[in-house]
């Protein structure tokens, strides 16, 4: 733990750092796990003071907020990989060793993304053979469309995952498509034609995040819609 | 002043519903965001006029708050913090900006920062602070130097550089102080549960 960096966790609670100390503290706090839980705390501590401050504002602006928010779209979520009962199921040795992830917001790369290869990769139904592979690790996550995706890496097979069984279905014009994306581009990792036999692929370089999107039948070259679900597993 | 209308402290047992509320709102509900806004906007309100001083700068500053609200509400993660922590840890930051965009001229002028401080800033930070009987008395048990520098930051939105600035004291004296400050308050309050 950097000591110098870590002493600011209580200014940066405060919003008492210049913005370039904030960027510092915040990549310092991407790598440091203990500085993460102790900022969430004294960020909620500050919040007890802002309790002190209560006023109610006038009645007017209720109305200008909510006429505001009811014109703008919802961010998509972020999504931070977790172990659930549904993993367990997979891999119950490896159940504590699953990593937290590090969030990334790469929302803006598929507004300037584009498709490195035309071809769509053919997805298989050997998902099943990563997820029961010896050294899977596997995690849950949940998509904006109100499913779940669960995703296996195993180094051993080279290959990655996606248990797709549980997400929503989609009309025969739609269908959901998988996206590498790596230093702002993103690469068609395939479309899902059949939702019960999940999906497999070679295992994405380091630092690569997963998306995936609902795109006309047949999949698009690069995303058109926003990401239902952006992971970026630190396992890879 | 007790009974004063919006000068209560919310009780902290409606945080487990805007912890719900917020969950709804992350999937498009309307009505919830509705409720959040009235469960929420006197403490952002409260906060923001506190942060920024003008009360039509601080409408918009709570504005653009339930707007990041509104948006980020699909990023809003339970299992790393209450409902309310997130959303006042927006309005703060806004806030904090808001009065650093307008105010960095005069900030420049150190003596009519620290003339501002001495003529209309008395501890009324702790006096308000009253209405919350738990984080006054935890107040209380911080040093004057703790206290002065949290204060400073968190309810006149001055970085910590500022703060040594006015408080003449080193930089990691500052930062330490609000680092232990707030270790102090929040072992306090959680002693207080």
């Amino acid at each position: 733990m950097n000591t110098e960096l870590h002493t600011l966790s209580g200014a940066y609670a405060l919003d008492a750092l210049g913005q370039e100390e904030v960027e510092a503290f915040r990549t310092h706090l991407e790598q440091c796990q203990a500085c993460r839980i102790e900022v969430a705390e004294l960020q909620a501590t500050a919040a007890e003071l802002a309790a002190s401050e209560t006023a109610t504002p006038p009645a007017a602006l209720r109305a200008r907020v909510l006429a505001a928010a009811s014109r703008e779209p919802q961010l998509p979520p972020e999504v931070r990989w977790i172990s659930t009962a549904r993993a367990r199921r997979w891999m119950p040795r490896l159940l504590t060793a699953a990593a937290a992830v590090v969030v990334i917001v790469l929302a803006a790369v598929f507004g300037i993304g584009h498709l490195i290869g035309g071809e769509q990769p053919t997805m298989s139904a050997a998902a099943s053979r990563v997820f029961h592979a010896g050294d899977a690790q596997t995690s849950t996550a949940h998509t904006s469309n109100g499913g779940v995706v669960t995703v296996a890496v195993s180094r051993q097979n080279g290959k990655m995952a996606v248990e797709t069984d549980q997400l929503p279905s989609l009309g025969s014009a739609q269908t959901y498509q998988l996206w590498t994306v790596r230093a702002g581009t993103a690469t068609s990792a395939g479309v899902v034609s059949d939702l019960s036999s999940g999906a497999a692929m070679p295992l994405p370089a380091a630092g690569t995040t997963v998306a995936i999107t609902i795109e006309p039948a047949g999949g698009s070259r690069q995303p058109t819609t926003r990401p239902i679900v952006l992971i970026h597993p630190r396992q890879i | 002043m007790a009974g004063e209308p919006g000068l209560r402290l919310v009780p902290s047992e409606g945080g487990a519903d805007l912890d719900e509320l917020l969950g709804k709102v992350a999937r498009g509900d309307a009505q919830a965001f509705e409720a959040v806004y009235d469960e929420a906007s006197a403490s952002v309100y409260g906060l923001a006029r506190r942060v920024v001083r003008d009360p039509a700068r601080a409408e918009d500053v709570t504005q653009e708050v339930f707007l990041d609200v509104w948006k980020k509400a699909t990023r809003f993660d339970a299992t790393r913090g209450r409902a309310k922590t997130w959303i006042l840890t927006i309005a703060h930051r806004r806030a904090v900006d808001a009065v650093r965009r307008s105010e960095a001229q005069r900030r420049q002028d150190s003596q009519a920062v620290a003339d501002e401080i001495s003529h209309d800033e008395p501890a009324d930070a702790i006096v308000n602070a009253e209405e919350a009987g738990a984080v006054r008395n935890c107040l209380g048990t911080l040093t004057d130097l703790q206290l002065e520098s949290v204060r400073l930051a968190y309810f006149n939105g001055y970085t910590y550089s500022e703060v040594a600035t006015l408080l003449d004291k080193p930089l990691p004296t500052i930062k330490t102080r609000m680092r232990d400050g707030l270790i102090r308050l929040r072992d306090c309050l959680e002693g207080n549960r």
